[in-house]
């Protein structure tokens, strides 16, 4: 069984196509200059409309993560144990993202990570990040 | 944020005076709403009153419910002045008695039943596709990006950030969550109606398998099948009733509605705001709470709550229940029907139940919490960022 393939609402279609293209977008104001996660449609610093998606560097450190021992997906049966983290990005947003790269024990916090993208085969691609 | 007071007006003026629960546990074949509507007809004969004397609904229904008070109603048989549905995820049941008692001292009802119940170890039990996806909620309410194509699912995951930040900040270790599953096990073993019937060791909760780490078997609260109710009215109308009241003293919410994962908001739960507004209101501190009711769904928010609402310092909550604070006879006696962990779990609905219990002094020598005048009961929920509190007295 495949994994689950994101469902974007309308307004994080822009993150996913960006990522598509192996390129980080977030939403980013242009009234006040703040960057936001997950995407919506106007500025949760400032309420402001106007903005745009522009690319960040895709740096950033573990602020905090988990390891799934249990199956809740059929998908992640080969997969356990794996872990899922939550990555600060040196934009100030925090994403949900799998840690890659490095053995499962040696993940801690506050460790630096940089993205990189997975792609699925489902014409989608999902930002995930390694050891930096 | 400017700073409120909360309003004196209301403490004391209103009392608990019906208490339920329904079977717990695994009770196959019955609906949520049977359930509820089980504990309610406990909570009303309790209180003495007949079901015409009722006049308002204030409950919760599954996730996938709409206007649950009516269908409740339906079953009571009754029409009602002040009736509505709470949506605060674990957080609404407390917040259900503070409506009842704002709506009675409004003029809008004089006698209130709350309650919430729910099927939650039938409905991941109808099929092997339901065990293994754990999951209460209707498909439509499931995250569809930022989540499932991580394998990221469920409540545990979600909680479990804020067990290793807190790990990681302050040094907390699995043996300390330990500590507090063991301690509500021993009191779920004093409670016929607990879900769980065997003791546990320290040894055997670090022999559980690791569920999402750093949360194992035994840090995680029960899928169960139960429900809970109580009446609330004025004080001067429980003088009449056959039970002794409990004094409602006072109650407040506060919403991390930022998120979970932003600010520090999975370390410093809702509890801190909404407990300092409740103390307030009820004119008391953590230092006059003799008995807590935690909202337990995982061992690390027993913790944090614990820290939130002032019983030790931020950071100190693995020494202070491993300490065996929370046992009967420590310093603060907690979850003292073995509470999600061990009794079952009703989305904080049966906190409320106990903590209005303790306040009878009804309860054998080695239930009751001695000489017990306050206690205080937390409730948490929709995605982990709602929060509710509520301080009971003895009347």
């Amino acid at each position: 069984m495949s994994k689950p393939v994101p469902r974007p609402a309308p307004e994080s279609a822009p993150y996913w196509n960006a990522a598509k293209e192996h390129k980080l977008e977030l939403p980013r104001c242009n009234a006040c200059g703040a960057f936001w996660f997950p995407p919506s449609q106007s500025c949760p610093h400032c309420l402001a409309a106007d903005f745009a998606f522009v690319p960040v560097s895709g740096r950033g450190k573990v602020f905090s993560f988990v390891t799934f021992h249990r199956v809740y997906h059929p998908a992640f049966e080969q997969e356990v144990p794996y872990v899922v983290a939550l990555v600060e990005l040196e934009e100030g947003p925090r994403l949900l993202t799998n840690i890659v790269g490095i053995e499962l024990d040696k993940v801690a916090c506050e460790m630096p990570v940089k993205v990189t993208f997975d792609d699925t085969g489902d014409g989608v691609s999902v930002p995930k990040f390694m050891p930096a | 944020m400017v700073m409120i007071e909360p309003s004196r007006d209301l403490r004391d003026t209103c009392a608990i005076v019906g208490i339920g629960n329904s079977r717990l546990g695994r009770v196959p074949g019955v609906s949520s709403l049977d359930l509820l509507v089980e504990a309610m007809r406990n909570a009303i004969a309790d209180a003495g009153l007949k079901v015409s004397d009722i006049d308002g609904i204030v409950c919760r229904g599954p996730d996938d419910s709409y206007c649950h008070h009516q269908r409740v109603g339906e079953r009571l048989g009754i029409n009602t002045r002040f009736s509505t549905t709470l949506d605060n995820g674990g957080a609404s049941q407390i917040l259900s008695v503070a409506l009842a008692t704002m709506a009675i001292k409004a003029g809008l009802a004089t006698t209130v039943i709350c309650g919430y119940g729910r099927d939650a170890w039938s409905r991941t039990h109808v099929n092997e596709e339901a065990r293994v996806r754990n999951e209460t909620r209707p498909e439509s309410q499931r995250a569809q990006e930022f989540g499932p194509e991580y394998g990221y699912f469920g409540a545990v995951a979600a909680h479990a950030f804020g067990a290793t930040r807190h790990m990681h900040l302050y040094g907390t270790t699995r043996d300390q969550f330990g500590h507090i599953a063991v301690a509500f096990r021993e009191h779920a073993l004093r409670n016929p109606d607990a879900q769980m019937k065997k003791p546990l060791t320290l040894e055997q909760y670090h022999e559980g398998k690791l569920i999402v780490a750093p949360f194992g078997l035994f840090d995680c609260s029960l899928r169960s099948d139960a429900a809970g109710a109580v009446i609330v009215t004025s004080r001067e109308r429980a003088k009449d009733l056959r039970q002794p009241p409990v004094s409602i003293k006072g109650f407040a919410s506060w919403n991390n509605t930022t998120g979970w994962f932003n600010n520090d908001n999975m370390v410093v739960t809702a509890a801190k705001q909404s407990g300092e507004a409740a103390y307030k209101m009820a004119g008391v501190g953590p230092d006059d709470v003799d008995t807590a009711q935690i909202y337990d769904c995982f061992t690390y928010m027993v913790l944090a709550q614990l820290e939130d609402y002032g019983f030790c310092k931020k950071g100190e909550g693995g020494p202070f229940v491993a300490s065996g604070a929370l046992r009967m006879g420590g310093r603060l006696p907690t979850n003292t029907s073995g509470g999600q962990l061990s009794e079952s779990h009703a989305e904080g609905m049966l906190q409320v139940v106990e903590g209005a219990r303790q306040m009878r002094h009804t309860y054998p020598a080695e239930r009751q919490v001695k000489d017990a005048e306050i206690a205080l009961v937390s409730g948490h929920g929709g995605n982990q960022v709602c929060h509710s509190t509520l301080i009971l007295g003895r009347a």
